[in-house]
């Protein structure tokens, strides 16, 4: 492209402002998505002489239709907030986190050491002391794969799935010796477990406030992850480590020309991202179970990634696609009881989902560039033919 | 297992079987690392594996069980239908399942990373869908799932003093994966289809110029990475477990991809990297009480290809160099 000076738009008929079109093009995308992916969801649920409309139906009457309902969907979407945070945190930066799962898993071995070994913390000082040490757990790893990127440039995809593997032979490791169970539960051997934390750990149930089951495990721990999502939004779009992330992000190059130092924005970002990833687990830990059971693999590391993608990696954008995931992993339970399509089926939607917006995504993005590209084109007013036929050639290929 | 009366004929046997263990974890390694070779050599990164050798277990152990009757008379030729094609349906439906992967990558140019997560996630709900299809239950199948019959290797498997038992009761397959070094050399090295694939690894701008059709090559790695990493997952299921159960495959995909990085994506280099990290594996299992190996604990022996990966990454230990295009969106068309 040529650098010349660019003047103001000759044409201004169709003129529209660019964050509009990216907007616009973003939630096209999305439409698309789901369209494709309920369309191809039809297909398999007339495959078992259902009526579309009946199943869905009933995802969503399951969801939305009782507080319960509605409460567990938020419960289940609790810790999808904090790993697809965790995820868009890096994305921004053009860093790909996939360790978030071993920094989760990793996470909540050192809270539940801190809620078994200083248990003498009084009140709910020792919850917030647990919530930080798992904190501090997920960071710990994040530092591994953030520092041997910023100092030898060890590609942070690989060295987080290898971290990953370490992180689950770490659990296993810990519920068999340090944090092995002392006093079994009643009658039978229990599972490989640690044992049950104080109850001042526990994090207080929100779901009583509104009538909704103290089984559903609705805890205060939604809103946490509410006011994280509105901390972060804050941080990736009004600080000014948000603003040079989004710069590494674009361009390294321009960046590192424009005075920003790549390697200290690199490293406070994964940081960041170990930290929210330690409070994936939360949930489970201190919401729900009050104890770590081993073989814990809910895989929310993994899930969360594909959360980020259904929020394009916008803070409002994951909280709706977590409660959209949420939605659907009520409604593996509606689908079950309500129709005789398998409850996997579900699995399979969530998969085609988010397969569509992948792609839908990247098209709409492609669209954006190639539009960008004919306008600069006209702007510029080519007199050298074979440069604009260069641009039209590589627009028309983005169709 | 060797009955054993001293203590030197013990660990002899031991080591013996550990080997064997660990040249059927080599298999598994070596197959799913062969299919992340294929992919990366043509420039498509291949995070994707675990969930293409997912997709071959469910698959592979339907295969087994659905072809076990015997067939028509004079229409078998004597031969164990049932696992034959259950390797040969894992490794289709791996093949048919990376085709989501070719297609997002080459032709709709996703991000390989974005791609390749999205692979192994949805493999997981899909191997659910299939099971319950296949068996009626979401997570395993039925028992007495016929296998190969195993093979003794001649004249390693009569090594004395129970090294030899190394090499007695092997599945045919692991054999299958050892000489499939000579044609994937012969192939990538010496043949003008591996020479243009490795140049769109490397420079498919380049290769272009000279009239090398890259999408179609990345299409063929892509989808012959399917069918290895499928095979790789089938033989997990029909000959080593012999049945299909969510999670077999326990991040295995994970570790071929790292020896693949280990092995600087060299197919040589890589049945080494394959067989040390089957054989980290195979510690925890028959070499427990061997001395030094005993003090550590299991979960530490486990995560060894997991750290040395890492140590060899960071440039500490030696240098690797991926395919200089692998991950890099190729701009040149779909031609």
């Amino acid at each position: 492209m040529a650098t010349a000076p660019i003047s103001l738009p000759t044409e201004t008929a169709r003129e529209r402002p660019e964050w509009l079109d990216k907007l616009a093009g973003q939630a096209l995308a999305i439409l698309i998505a789901v369209v494709i992916a309920l369309g191809l969801g039809s297909l398999i649920i007339l495959g078992y002489g259902e009526s579309p409309l009946t199943v869905y139906g009933a995802i969503f009457q399951f969801g939305f239709g009782t507080k319960d309902g509605f409460g567990y969907v938020l419960t289940e979407a609790t810790p999808l907030i904090f790993s697809a945070l965790a995820v868009a945190v890096c994305f921004k930066a053009g860093m790909f986190n996939i360790g978030v799962e071993g920094q989760y898993l990793v996470g909540m071995v050192t809270a539940s050491w801190a809620a078994l070994k200083l248990d003498f913390l009084p009140g709910p000082l020792l919850m917030w002391v647990v919530i930080l040490f798992g904190m501090l757990g997920g960071i710990a790893f994040a530092l591994v794969p953030a520092i041997l990127k910023v100092r030898t440039g060890a590609h942070e995809v690989v060295t987080t799935i290898m971290m990953n593997g370490i992180a689950i032979s770490l659990v296993a490791w810990a519920l068999a010796g340090p944090l092995k169970f002392t006093t079994e539960a009643g009658g039978h051997t229990p599972n490989l477990r640690t044992d049950p934390f104080p109850p001042n750990a526990r994090i207080p149930d929100l779901g009583h406030l509104f009538g909704i089951r103290s089984s559903v495990h609705l805890s205060w721990l939604f809103v946490g992850a509410l006011v994280t999502a509105a901390i972060i939004w804050f941080v990736l779009k009004r600080s000014r480590l948000g603003y040079e992330g989004r710069a590494v992000g674009a361009s390294a190059g321009s960046a590192r020309a424009g005075g920003i130092s790549i390697g200290s924005v690199q490293l406070r970002l994964f940081i960041l991202s170990g930290a929210l990833a330690g409070l994936v687990g939360m949930q489970q830990l201190l919401g729900d179970k009050n104890y770590l059971p081993i073989g814990y693999e809910a895989a929310l590391g993994f899930t969360g990634i594909a959360v980020a993608f259904l929020g394009q990696n916008s803070a409002a954008g994951i909280v709706a696609a977590a409660i959209v995931w949420g939605v659907l992993a009520r409604g593996e339970t509606a689908v079950q009881i309500k129709t005789d399509v398998p409850r996997e089926f579900v699995i399979i939607l969530q998969g085609i989902l988010i397969i569509s917006v992948v792609v839908t995504y990247q098209l709409a993005k492609r669209r954006l560039l190639s539009r960008q590209l004919r306008r600069a084109a006209t702007v510029e007013d080519f007199v050298d033919s074979s440069a604009s036929a260069d641009i039209e050639g590589m627009a028309q290929e983005d169709r | 297992m060797l009955a054993a009366v001293d203590a030197g004929s013990l660990r002899f046997g031991d080591i013996g079987a550990a080997i064997g263990i660990a040249l059927t974890y080599f298999t598994i390694i070596y197959l799913t690392g062969l299919g992340g070779l294929f992919s990366e050599r043509s420039g498509i990164v291949n995070i994707g594996l675990e969930g293409m050798m997912i997709i071959g277990t469910v698959t592979g152990s339907w295969g087994a069980h659905h072809f076990t009757l015997p067939p028509p008379e004079g229409l078998g030729w004597g031969l164990p239908w049932g696992p034959i094609m259950g390797l040969l349906i894992g490794m289709a439906a791996g093949a048919a399942f990376a085709s989501i992967h070719a297609l997002a990558t080459v032709t709709f140019r996703v991000d390989h990373i974005v791609s390749g997560v999205v692979i192994n996630l949805v493999a997981v709900g899909i191997a659910r869908f299939l099971s319950t299809i296949f068996f009626g239950q979401a997570t395993q199948s039925d028992p007495g799932q016929p296998a190969l019959n195993p093979i003794n290797i001649p004249l390693l498997s009569r090594i004395p003093w129970g090294l030899g038992g190394a090499f007695q009761q092997l599945s045919p397959m692991v054999v299958v994966a050892v000489l499939l070094v000579f044609p994937v050399w012969f192939a990538l090295y010496r043949t003008r289809w591996g020479l243009r694939l490795r140049s769109c690894g490397e420079n498919p701008e380049a290769a272009r110029s000279l009239g090398v059709r890259v999408a179609p090559l990345r299409y063929e790695g892509v989808l012959l990475s399917g069918a290895l990493a499928g095979l790789s997952g089938a033989f997990l299921a029909v000959e080593v477990t012999n049945a299909w159960q969510e999670g077999e495959t326990q991040g295995l995909g994970f570790i071929a991809l790292a020896a693949l990085i280990l092995s600087n994506w060299d197919p040589i280099r890589l049945m080494l990297a394959a067989f040390i990290f089957g054989f980290a594996q195979a510690i925890p299992l028959r070499l427990m009480d061997a001395p030094v190996l005993r003090l550590i604990p299991d979960p530490f022996v486990r995560m060894t290809p997991y750290i040395v990966t890492i140590v060899v990454l960071a440039g500490f230990v030696g240098k690797v160099r991926p395919p200089a295009a692998a991950g890099r969106a190729y701009e040149g068309g779909t031609t």
